[in-house]
This record gives structure tokens, C-alpha cells and sequence, in this order.
């Protein structure tokens, strides 16, 4: 209980890490290693079919041929993968059929880190996959979800209320070899979260998962697929916390969307997990893969991302704009400050006729940090009139920090248009003067500028995310203007 | 690929060359461990070494320079000093450098080599880069510009420009694949400055790997304009080191047309503070060609302005590449540098790809970059057509204009009518 007092000695936006608690709870976890046994666990633990153990080794095959990838602006210490634990549920014993029966230590974090549940949840308008470690433990507003015929679950519900679904589509937009950290997902995935919407529904209110990263040396490995049939709509939400802790802990998910013609995703992220220590020390390594595919015409892929967290970023959500008038949009804020990494960016890949997409980037580098913008714009031959504009900026805080922009466009179309923009650039003596003449503090001179810098990115984020990221925003800063 | 890295290394063990034995064997021993580069290589990923992979270009003999005349196109126009290579090696007979100012040398490498030695090797065989391992293995001469200080004492000081531009030459023609390995050497001293015109000719399978190490000292400067118009069947690589001290300028513009695949390596390096670098060009292409621009310029000094432009008009099946870094270190405060790449696509397929890249570790700078790629703006045909046009004559001027507006950075008039004769015969070429 030590770790709750110390919370409540930390003040509002925490003079450090606000989400940095251990919560005591009975984790029933796999022996620490990787091999065909432990995905033969994984599988059986959660009453797989056949056919999705045969996918989990097949990926496992692929990826013990891969090797990590080194290509990023990164500094990753070596990853030991036969010293992690693979597998980390919550002991259930009946499973809960009401927030009565959900474990108290359990609700317990969640008031802390604010997430509505139940009736608060029902007041926030917000429905709540939430999961913790890797197992679900609770989801709300499913009644009236399927009403509409909306499937919001659990992945793992989803393959066995939904395994026509699950097995159309899953592995179809990031392929099980796609990459080193997708492979390895694909292998060991635990739980993740599932959401289908029915051709021409519009999903009337946000759907949010907070991710949780618990027991000590669990690596994460969620697995997420939304599916938007004809002329559906759906804003999915993401937001992340995570204890503190030294080790580096490492997780490894994978987001696929489907739009079909005419749908709409909305995927707004906001990434706040440990960033490790002002020495460096501990933190998440972050290496995400997170794709989507505009399958049909005039389909509409939205990714807003905020990067605040994590020692180690390494992600890059793309889309795949195969349908004719497809839209891609990809809005990024991404901050290291002290000595946190981040390698990320998007691809916009135009396969359709008209398809468009946009681009914008904030990069903040403060303290140390290292910020790098990676991006892809290709046209293939026949994207007849692809349109593309990306803007990368970046904010230097600190002359020890850095900022990288590495864009790529590969343009094989001549009705192309593709424009690509960038600067790096510091927040001027001037700025500073001019709001702490106005009797504005250092630090709120700073936030002020930073946020309006990130605004074109922030207005992309639901409202109550919108305020959130703000003050991460701030937070993430603290002390980088001395 | 492997015959080919065994070919060269059969070509070295054949040749007669007596000078710098040892810095020799070690760069082909280099060349031998590195092999060409492959698309997995991040540097060499969009350009297509394919006319290098297929055939064998062993170097041109020594003492077998055909003779040849100076095409009349090549020629400047104004009074100037000209130094001519033929096939790798000086050219004496094609060759005018005039009356050179006190303290002004320009003269074959080869003859200068042997004095230059450690400073010739040491550098290039640390890289890894087997284009520079089999330059250093077999280059026998090249050009060598040096401006010594004068004598103090009676003798009057120079003034500090050149009094005329230099022309350099080099021309090629090969009935057989051969490989011109040559490398060059420009030293501007401290307050000192000069205008250089480099022009690349010739017809047949030939390859040109020529490598030039530009230093230019303190408050000196150099204006570089280089013309690239090898022949259709040739591979042209071009590597250029560029080493800036502090108030130095460097104004350097290419021009690249010719070639069946070409590429250029520049590397600049700001050693000195407030240094100025204008790094400037344009490629256009047609055919099957294919062309590779590759900059990286890097500021190790404070207060330093860079100005980098590129402008690519890629026709038919053409592919052309521009990857830019620009590089600010830590100590490079008040850096003001800005890149922009810019790309007409003509062809169906023709195709681009371009990286321009910022790697930042100072905070106080300006740095942007930017790229564009599109076709002809409709509008801007319409409004011609409409004035009476052919839609020939419309996309013609639309692309002179588009091309011309890279030329006209450069700022020596001679240099720049003699690019833009050029541009007009591209022009001229593309509509028969």
C-alpha cells in the first residue's frame, strides 16, 4: 500500500511520474521464455481453435528466421526474448458479471488513472474495453452497442463468439511476417480488443480502450482489429498508462483496420507509459505496428497520435488507400524529452485513383531526446491523380536534444502531386519574453507555445482527449527550460 | 556480382602502374571486401547498378588516349585557361591553360601524385564505398588546381580573382567498355577566389569514376559548375569532397543530362564558422535513363548558411533519385540552411524518389527542406494554348522555364549561358 501513499504525496501533474503505482495483484503467468510451448500455452489458455494455433506457429516460424530491425535513428539496449514472460492474466475465478465482482485493487487503478467504468462511463459517454495485462476484465455499454449490431469485445471473445470475422480478416492488413515486432506479435498476441461495425451504422459514441502494462517483466503483445463495413462510422480511442519500474519492459502490438467502402476510422492514440527516469533508466520500449486498409472507394483512414511516453518509440501507423477517392490522414505530436527515443512517422501508400492523404508531424525534442520523423509517400503506377501534402515540424527545447526528418516519396505516377515540407526551428527569445512580460511563469510560457505549435494536431483528438494531451503535454516538458 | 568484383580484381593484377604500389593493393584488397552495393544499402537503395553489374569496364590502358578533337559544343566561349583530359589522362595537345597568374598551379595529377601520396590514400579506404576503393586502386591522373601564397617581399601580391575561369575537360571515347578512373584536386588558398567549369563528354560503353577533393580555405571562394553530358551508353560516377573553412564560400551548380545511369555524390563538410554553401543543380531526363543525386552537407561550425535546389525533369521511362542530408552538429548553433527538391514528371512511366533528410542535434538554427513532385500545371498550359500555342511549344516553355529557373542560380554569366545552351539543345532534342 506504500505505492498508494506515494501517490497521493505527488502533487497534480505529478513533479514526476503521475501513473507510477505497482498494483498487488495475483498474475497467473507464463514460465519466462519463447518457444512452441510457450505459444501452445498461450493458445490453450485461452481455448483457442486449431486454426489460430496453426497461425500463432506459423508466425513463430517467420520470425525466429527474421532479425531485429536496425534501420531506425535508435539506441535499443540488446533484448533478451527468452528472459521475458509471455503470458500474465488476471486470476479470475468465476470471471466478473458485474463491476461488483470485478477485483477491487483492480477498480481500484482504474479510479486512479481515471478511466470511467459503469455509471461514470455511461455519464463520460465513453464505452470501455478496458484491459489490464492482457486479459479483459471489463466492458460496458455492449448491450447497447449491439443494438446496432456493433460487435465491441475483447479479441479474445472475439474468436469464440466471432471466428468467421476474426479469421476474414485478421493478419490480412499487417501480414504475419510483415515485421520482426508484428511477427513476433502475431506469435504470442494475448488480448486485445475487437470491434466490427455493420454496413451503413454510424457508431454513436466513442469506443476507448486504456491499455495497462502490470505485472513486472511482461511483455505486451495486444492485437487489435476494427472493421468498418459499408458506409460505417467508428472514432476508436487509445489512451496508455503504465507503472514505474526500472526494467525496460517491451511491448510489441499491432493495430490492423479495415475500412470498406465508403467507412470511416477515426484511431486517436494517446501514449503515455513510462518514459523512463531523468538518467535514462527503465522506460517502455514501444515498437508498434498499426495499419490500415481502405479497401473500398471513398473509404477514410484517420490516425492522431500524441507521443509523450515510452523510453523507446518505434511506430509508424500507415495506410493502405487501395479503393478509388480514398483518404489517408496521419496527425502526430511526439515528444522525448530527457533521454527517450522516438523513430516515427507513417506510410501513405496510393494504389486507388484519386486517393489522398495528409500529413502533419510535430516533433518536440527537449532534454536529450532524440525525435526522428520517418515517412513514406508512394504512388504506384496506377494511382491516377494521387494528391499528397506532409508537413513536418520540429521544436528544438535544449541544445542537447535532436530532430531528424527522413522522408521518402516514390512517385510513379505523373498525375501525381505530391508536396512535402519540413522545418526545425527553436521557440524564440521572443515568444518566452513576450508571455512572461504578460506575467505568465517559464513553464506555462512553454506549455502556452508548445500547444499552439501542436495545434493543428490537438483539434484532431475527441474533446476529452484534446484536454488530456494538453496537459501531457506540459507534464512531458516539465523542467526542460531551466 | 561476384564475377564482376573478381573481374576488377584480375583487371588490377594485369596492370603496369608503378606508382603508390602498396596504397594500391590496399584499395583493391578494400574493393574486394565491399563488392558493389546492393539496393539493401540505405545510401544505394533507388539507384539501379544494373549497367555496372552486367558487364566488366576494365580501366583504359595507359598510353592509348585516341586522338581527338574538341567538340566546339564543350567550349565556353570566353577566355579562360583550359585543361583537358582524354580518356582519364591529361590531354597536352587539347590543352590551353594560357598565362596562369603568379602562384597559381594547374597541372595532371599524375605528375603531382607522388608528392601528394599519404594525402591522396589515407582518406577514402576507411569508407565504405567501393566506387572510391577501385578509384583509389587505379587512378593514374586527373587535374590538380593549387594556388600557393606568394613569396612575401618584391614580388606583387595577387589579386585575389582569378583573372580568367578554368575550363576542365573531360572527354571519352571508348570502341570498348573501359572504366576512367581519375582523380582531381582543387585547393583554393585563404582570401582567394576562382571559377571553375567542369564539363563530362564522350561517346561509347565507358565508365567514369572520377573523385574531387575541393578545400577551400578561409575567406575564400569557388564558383563549381559542372556539366554532365556523357554519352548515352555511359555510366557516369561522380564523388566530390568538399571541405570549407571559416568565411569560405562554395557556389556549386550541376547540370546532369547525359548517361544511360549517373550519380552524384557530393560531401560537403563546414569546418569553419560562418562559412556559405550554395549547392544547386538540376537533372532532366528521358529514355531509359537513370541519375542519382546524392547530397550530404554537414555543419560542424557555427553560423554557417546553406542553400541547396534541385530541379529534376523526368521523361519517358526515366528514374531520377535526389537524396539530401543536411547535417547540423551540436556545436553548428545559428545554422540557417534550407533545401528544396523539386520534380516535374513527364512520362507514364517515369519515376521519382526523393528523400531529403534533416539531422539536427543544435537547437538554435533554421533549417527547412522541402519537395515537390507533379506534372505540368494544367492551367499554365491552357493559358498558353489559348494564346496561340501548339501544346508542343506551351509544355516546351513550361519546362524551359521550370529548368531555366535552376540555372539561373548560377551566377558567372558565362557559365550560365553556356548551361542554358545546353538546356536549349535538350529541349530541342526531346521534340524530334
Amino acid at each position: 500500500m506504500s505505492s498508494v501513499e506515494a501517490l497521493d504525496t505527488i502533487g497534480p501533474l505529478g513533479q514526476g511520474y503521475k501513473y507510477g503505482f505497482v498494483t498487488a495483484i495475483d498474475a497467473e503467468t507464463a514460465p519466462p521464455g519463447l518457444d512452441e510451448s510457450t505459444i501452445r500455452f498461450i493458445s490453450a489458455k485461452k481455448r483457442e481453435p486449431d486454426w489460430l494455433l496453426d497461425w500463432r506457429l506459423q508466425s513463430f516460424r517467420a520470425w525466429q528466421k527474421m532479425a531485429q530491425p536496425e534501420w531506425a535513428k535508435l539506441r535499443i539496449a540488446p533484448i533478451d526474448y527468452q528472459a521475458a514472460t509471455y503470458y500474465s492474466a488476471p486470476k479470475k475465478k468465476e470471471g466478473p458479471k458485474s463491476l461488483d465482482e470485478v477485483d477491487p485493487e483492480l477498480l481500484k487503478t482504474y479510479e486512479k488513472l481515471g478511466i470511467p467504468l459503469g455509471e461514470r462511463a455511461a455519464l463520460a459517454g465513453v464505452a470501455v474495453d478496458a484491459v489490464f495485462d492482457s486479459v479483459s476484465v471489463a466492458t460496458t455499454f455492449k448491450a447497447q452497442l449491439a443494438e446496432l449490431g456493433i460487435i465491441f469485445c475483447s479479441f479474445g471473445e472475439a474468436v469464440q463468439e466471432h471466428p468467421e470475422l476474426v479469421r476474414k480478416y485478421l493478419g490480412t492488413v499487417v501480414p504475419q511476417g510483415d515485421n520482426f515486432f508484428a511477427a513476433l506479435n502475431s506469435a504470442v498476441f494475448s488480448d486485445g480488443s475487437f470491434a466490427y461495425i455493420p454496413p451503413g451504422v454510424r457508431c454513436p459514441m466513442e469506443l476507448s480502450t486504456y491499455f495497462r502494462i502490470n505485472a513486472a517483466k511482461t511483455g505486451q503483445f495486444e492485437r487489435t482489429l476494427l472493421i468498418a463495413d459499408k458506409g460505417a462510422y467508428v472514432s476508436y480511442l487509445e489512451g496508455c498508462t503504465a507503472p514505474q519500474r526500472d526494467e525496460n519492459q517491451l511491448h510489441a502490438a499491432v493495430v490492423e483496420l479495415v475500412a470498406l467502402e465508403g467507412a470511416e476510422i477515426k484511431y486517436a492514440t494517446v501514449q503515455n507509459w513510462y518514459p523512463g527516469d531523468a538518467e535514462g533508466k527503465g522506460g517502455i520500449y514501444n515498437f508498434v505496428t498499426k495499419r490500415g486498409a481502405c479497401r473500398g472507394a471513398k473509404a477514410k483512414i484517420s490516425w492522431t497520435q500524441v507521443e509523450t511516453g515510452s523510453a523507446i518509440t518505434w511506430k509508424y501507423p500507415s495506410c493502405i488507400l487501395e479503393g478509388d477517392d480514398s483518404v489517408g490522414e496521419f496527425y502526430s505530436v511526439a515528444i522525448t524529452n530527457n533521454l527517450q527515443q522516438a523513430d516515427t512517422g507513417t506510410k501513405m501508400i496510393h494504389i486507388g485513383k484519386n486517393t489522398r492523404s495528409t500529413i502533419i508531424s510535430k516533433g518536440i525534442s527537449a532534454g536529450r531526446g532524440q525525435n526522428t520523423y520517418r515517412g513514406l509517400v508512394r504512388v504506384q503506377p496506377k494511382a491516377q491523380g494521387a494528391r499528397n501534402y506532409t508537413q513536418c515540424d520540429s521544436l528544438l527545447i535544449g541544445d542537447r536534444c535532436g530532430a531528424h526528418t527522413v522522408p521518402y516519396l516514390e512517385i510513379r505516377n505523373p498525375s501525381a502531386r505530391v508536396e512535402h515540407e519540413a522545418t526545425t526551428s527553436k521557440i524564440s527569445e521572443d515568444q518566452l519574453f513576450y508571455c512572461r512580460q504578460r506575467g505568465l511563469s517559464q513553464e506555462d510560457a512553454l506549455s502556452l507555445i508548445v500547444n499552439g505549435f501542436c495545434k493543428e494536431v490537438l483539434k484532431e483528438l475527441p474533446m476529452e482527449f484534446a484536454v488530456e494531451a494538453q496537459k501531457l503535454l506540459a507534464v512531458s516538458l516539465e523542467g526542460s527550460v531551466g | 556480382m561476384s564475377d564482376i568484383r573478381t573481374g576488377y580484381i584480375e583487371a588490377f593484377q594485369k596492370q603496369r602502374a608503378k606508382s603508390r604500389e602498396a596504397a594500391r593493393r590496399a584499395a583493391i584488397a578494400r574493393f574486394g571486401e565491399l563488392g558493389l552495393p546492393t539496393r539493401r544499402a540505405e545510401n544505394w537503395r533507388f539507384t539501379n547498378l544494373r549497367p555496372l553489374e552486367q558487364r566488366l569496364f576494365p580501366p583504359a590502358p595507359a598510353g592509348t588516349v585516341p586522338a581527338a578533337t574538341l567538340p566546339p559544343l564543350y567550349r565556353l566561349g570566353v577566355p579562360s585557361h583550359r585543361f583537358v583530359l582524354v580518356n582519364g589522362r591529361f590531354a597536352p595537345a587539347l590543352s590551353d591553360m594560357g598565362d596562369l597568374p603568379l602562384g597559381v598551379s594547374l597541372r595532371p595529377l599524375a605528375e603531382s601524385a607522388p608528392a601528394l601520396a599519404p594525402a591522396l590514400d589515407a582518406p577514402f579506404l576507411r569508407e565504405s564505398n567501393p566506387f572510391l576503393a577501385l578509384n583509389a586502386a587505379f587512378f593514374e591522373d586527373g587535374f590538380d588546381l593549387s594556388m600557393t601564397d606568394v613569396v612575401a617581399g618584391e614580388q606583387p601580391s595577387p589579386p585575389p580573382e582569378l583573372d580568367r575561369p578554368i575550363e576542365i575537360l573531360h572527354l571519352a571515347a571508348a570502341a570498348n567498355p573501359v572504366s576512367l578512373h581519375t582523380r582531381n584536386r582543387l585547393c583554393i588558398p585563404p582570401g582567394r577566389r576562382c571559377t571553375i567549369v567542369e564539363t563530362f563528354a564522350g561517346s561509347g560503353p565507358y565508365w567514369t569514376n572520377a573523385v574531387l577533393e575541393i578545400a577551400i580555405g578561409d575567406g575564400a571562394a569557388l564558383r563549381h559548375i559542372v556539366l554532365q553530358d556523357e554519352g548515352k551508353e555511359a555510366v557516369h560516377l561522380g564523388h566530390r569532397r568538399i571541405r570549407l573553412g571559416a568565411g569560405a564560400r562554395y557556389d556549386g551548380f550541376t547540370l546532369a543530362l547525359g548517361s544511360q545511369l549517373s550519380r552524384q555524390d557530393t560531401i560537403v563538410t563546414i569546418e569553419g564558422e560562418r562559412a556559405e554553401c550554395l549547392l544547386n543543380g538540376a537533372y532532366l531526363l528521358r529514355g531509359s535513363q537513370e541519375a542519382t543525386i546524392a547530397t550530404l552537407i554537414d555543419h560542424a561550425a557555427p553560423g554557417s548558411a546553406t542553400r541547396e535546389v534541385f530541379k529534376g525533369v523526368v521523361a519517358d521511362r526515366a528514374h531520377g533519385v535526389f537524396q539530401g542530408k543536411i547535417v547540423v552538429r551540436q556545436a553548428a548553433q545559428k545554422t540557417d540552411a534550407h533545401q528544396l527538391n523539386k520534380n516535374l514528371l513527364l512520362g507514364r512511366q517515369a519515376v521519382v524518389d526523393t528523400k531529403p533528410e534533416l539531422e539536427i542535434y543544435a537547437d538554435d538554427v533554421k533549417c527547412s527542406h522541402g519537395a515537390a513532385i507533379g506534372d505540368l500545371d494544367e492551367n499554365a498550359l491552357f493559358y498558353l494554348r489559348a494564346r496561340g500555342l501548339t501544346a508542343a511549344e506551351a509544355r516546351r516553355m513550361l519546362i524551359d522555364a521550370f529548368a531555366g529557373e535552376a540555372i539561373d542560380l548560377v551566377a558567372d554569366g558565362a557559365a550560365r549561358s553556356y548551361l542554358r545552351r545546353h538546356l536549349e539543345r535538350w529541349l530541342a532534342a526531346r521534340e524530334e
